[in-house]
């Protein structure tokens, strides 16, 4: 018999947008909960409103790519709050759940009112989180948190950089999902513990402090040794060469820019040096005194550096990955969006979903990223139009009638 | 109150950051972790530092120490035949044995699901590995870096346009193991929850490589909805969300909204340039880059960090600090909510830590006890638990098992 996912039967009342709550939401549905986002046409999703969208244009809510990768396997119910109705039926929805979510900034969730004390009156084993930028207490916990901001905040920008330049971003809004997904970690404990004592719980969630997890050695470094630890690029203490060097660009530009293409190389010890300098040709390098050791490496580390781009550079990424994988040497493609669309091995472990959609059809959205042998885990649909699930959620579980739906449709409450 | 894992044995087999750091999450929420470590050298992350006084000492390095918190630390060489046979003994009272040694090192030493079920039917086994226990790429080779810029990362962080020649840059950290570490936890808590239904164990692959590509923000998607690549060198379309140099260090500015805008040019004064067409609005404001960034890091660049960013959030613009860590470790509000803690180890001496990311109302984040010295509660574990002679525990250190 097949077994059922591991969240089967529970159900969680999704309040969160943008991304951090939203990827927290995205693991509950991978591991199969039901989740039923709140949503709005009012103030929708911050994400149904960026790009990509399929041909460029923005042509309504339920076309971004960004929407439609988070919220992959949830369902939407579409609420407008000026109307006691639509509050009734969250409180409905409330008494039903399991999980009660949201990442709004701390206090806000309350003022809805929806908080954790009017949660438990609803249903008095709930679980509510709320992953908010700051967290619940603290002289700033009513300050302002956007995803972008939260990496310099975290401390991870000032230890990220090139040498001798200005602290840098990571590139992406790094803290929202890790917030996400430590507060998937932080749900599924508490459902450990509540299926043992049936009591529920509270969390206060900071994504500030979640991103500090990331960068203990910089904060030991400061606590051992009282300094800041120096930007060093790509390079690392205890590795040389350590590094992403330039490959062939891609043959065809696109909207007339070159897209340049890189490779990522690792050698961890003498050994694995050794069997670099020989797969590019010059085994002649291994014993070189410049390079013999690790120290030595270090030293002479921005002529090493050179050394490897010049045999990249007039390579395809392929070629070089190819070759050393097959000398044993820790390489990877600096992989972009149109190279991991065909990665060999997220191809072949079926990574990749195509679910149908009625807007965008079917297109290619990352999945699951393990995979479990008995309780086998799947992207079940692909995200859901704003209010898909409206009429569903509240005829099938919360017990109103069509003609109440079309009531209650009339007066504006579920826009 | 005991912590909500407080009934749960894990073994762990790790070694830097991805399983140990899976094993510490559980850990630091109440789990009993028996930590496997190669006799002789240990963990790898043992000899990466930082270290006090920058002096190398496998115990007293920073990296281990954080990842390790809340463990039993034992040694033991699971290549032998009888290293094996204890290791099995280990995995019997374990609930969940976590891992990230590469599927080639457990083809040679024989570490496989379907041997451990034999012995516990109920074990949930968490492979965290850098390409995952099957594909194309289950045998290669990777570091950190490696697998962060395979995973999709890399190429979305640098200098941007004007230093095209620099490359892709890297996260600081070993972010490849952290995330390749929570995620699989994350599948580890989903197994053992299931299991409280089920009443049997699994098996879980958890590739890094595919927890990086999993959280590629909207860039992924560019490629199958509009046949674009997002790269480090892409321009920003809207502005400014970019780090400026104040007088006292770099802070984080970001309008993203149009009145965060409107409100930080009135914390500015109002200035005339600022009632530009050319900055009329946000994609306006990306467009001219060029000419508005001196305007902002003229004005910035007269201002103290924390001045600009409590009067800018006191009108609700998400401005940040760029924090240091001297910056971190003396923040009001982190220490307000007592977010880092001391841990005292005997050999490294008294440090402060990251603490608890997350705060629980019933069930404690709590550190019981600092991460084990090498092979620290050998005896506790195989004495204790497993009921070895102490003549037995010196023969298999003297054949290095132990």
């Amino acid at each position: 018999m097949a077994k059922l996912p591991p969240l089967s039967g529970i159900r969680v009342c999704d309040f969160t947008w943008v991304w951090a709550g939203p990827y927290c939401t995205l693991q509950l549905a991978h591991l199969g909960a039901e989740v039923i986002r709140i949503e709005t046409s009012t103030r929708p999703c911050v994400t149904r409103q960026l790009p990509p969208w399929p041909d460029g244009q923005f042509l309504g809510l339920n076309r971004s790519g960004y929407f439609n990768q988070y919220n992959q396997g949830k369902k939407s119910l579409s609420l407008n709050f000026k109307h006691p109705e639509a509050r009734e039926i969250a409180r409905k929805l409330i008494s039903k759940s399991d999980i009660l979510i949201n990442n709004f900034a701390s206090g806000v969730i309350e003022k809805m009112g929806f908080g954790y004390a009017e949660a438990k009156k609803l249903k008095s084993d709930i679980i509510m989180i709320t992953l908010s930028g700051y967290g619940d207490t603290g002289p700033w916990n009513q300050f302002v948190a956007y995803g972008p901001a939260q990496v310099p905040l975290s401390g991870l920008s000032a230890l990220t950089g090139y040498k001798d330049f200005p602290p840098m971003h990571a590139g992406f809004s790094y803290a929202d999902p890790n917030a996400g997904v430590h507060g998937a970690f932080a749900l599924l404990t508490a459902l450990y513990h509540r299926a043992k004592t049936g009591e529920g719980q509270y969390i206060d969630m900071s994504q500030w402090e979640c991103a500090m997890d990331l960068l203990a050695e910089g904060i030991l470094e400061y606590t051992m040794n009282g300094r800041e630890p120096v930007r060093n690029g790509n390079r690392d203490a205890f590795m040389a060469p350590h590094g992403n060097f330039k490959c062939i660009d891609w043959p065809e530009k696109i909207m007339d820019v070159t897209i340049d293409r890189w490779v990522s190389i690792v050698c961890a010890d003498d050994a694995e040096w050794g069997r670099l300098a020989t797969a590019m040709g010059q085994p002649g390098l291994a014993d070189d005194p410049r390079f013999k050791t690790l120290a030595a490496r270090k030293q002479n580390e921005d002529e090493l550096e050179p050394l490897i781009q010049k045999w990249t550079v007039t390579r395809t990424v392929e070629d070089v990955v190819a070759t050393l994988q097959k000398a044993n040497v820790a390489v990877g493609a600096v992989a972009d969006s149109r190279m991991l669309s065909t990665d060999a091995n997220l191809t072949a472990r079926d990574f990749w979903v195509y679910k149908e959609h009625p807007e965008v059809g079917k297109r290619q959205h990352a999945g699951i990223p393990w995979k479990m042998s008995g309780t086998p885990t799947e992207v079940r649909t692909a995200a859901p139009t704003l209010g898909q699930h409206t009429d569903e959620v509240l005829t099938g579980l919360l017990d109103y009638s069509p003609s109440d739906v079309d009531e209650l449709r009339k007066l504006g409450a579920l826009d | 109150m005991a912590g909500a894992l407080s009934d749960v044995k894990i073994v762990e087999l790790g070694e830097l950051v991805a399983a140990p750091y899976a094993a510490k999450l559980m850990a630091d929420m109440g789990a009993e972790v028996i930590k496997i470590e190669r006799p002789g050298v240990g963990d790898r992350a043992r000899i990466r530092g930082p270290f006090p006084k920058d002096d190398p000492h496998p115990e007293k390095s920073g990296l281990f120490l954080y990842l390790n918190t809340n463990k039993l630390g034992v040694t033991l060489d699971i290549a032998t035949a009888e290293g094996f046979e204890i290791f099995e003994k280990l995995i019997a009272g374990a609930d969940i044995l976590v891992h990230n040694v590469i599927p080639p090192e457990m083809d040679r030493v024989g570490l496989t699901y379907d041997r451990l079920k034999k012995i516990n039917p109920k074990l949930i086994m968490t492979s965290i590995t850098p390409w995952g226990l099957e594909g194309p790429y289950r045998n290669w080779r990777a570091e950190d870096l490696t697998v962060w810029a395979a995973g999709g990362v890399c190429v979305l962080n640098g200098g941007g346009p004007l230093h095209a020649d620099l490359p892709p840059l890297r996260t600081f950290g070993s972010q490849s193991g952290f995330q390749g570490g929570v995620h699989g936890a994350v599948a580890t808590m989903g197994a053992l929850f299931a299991r409280l239904r089920d009443g049997e164990g699994q098996h879980i692959d958890a590739p890094m490589q595919e927890a990086i590509a999993a959280q590629l923000e909207m860039t992924f998607e560019y490629w199958p909805y509009m046949k674009m690549i997002a790269t480090r060198l892409g321009q920003k379309p809207l502005q400014p969300v970019e780090i400026f140099e104040a007088k006292d260090g770099y802070i984080y500015l970001c309008c993203i909204e149009e009145h965060q805008w409107q409100n930080f040019v009135h914390v500015m004064g109002d200035p005339e340039w600022a009632g530009m067409e050319i900055f009329a609005n946000r994609l306006a404001r990306g467009v001219n880059w060029d000419a508005l960034r001196p305007m902002l890091e003229a004005y910035v660049s007269q201002r103290n960090v924390l001045d600009l960013y409590k009067e800018v959030q006191a009108r609700r613009v998400p401005f940040a600090p760029v924090s240091t860590m001297g910056t971190l470790l003396a923040n009001e509000h982190l220490n307000a909510r007592g977010f880092f803690v001391e841990i005292a180890q005997p050999v490294a001496g008294t440090h402060k830590y990251p603490g608890a990311p997350l705060k629980y109302e019933k069930t404690p984040w709590e550190i019981r006890m600092p991460a084990p010295t090498l092979g620290q509660h050998n005896e506790q574990v195989y004495s204790g638990r497993l009921g070895m002679t102490a003549a037995r525990l010196t023969e298999l250190k003297r054949k290095g098992v132990i």
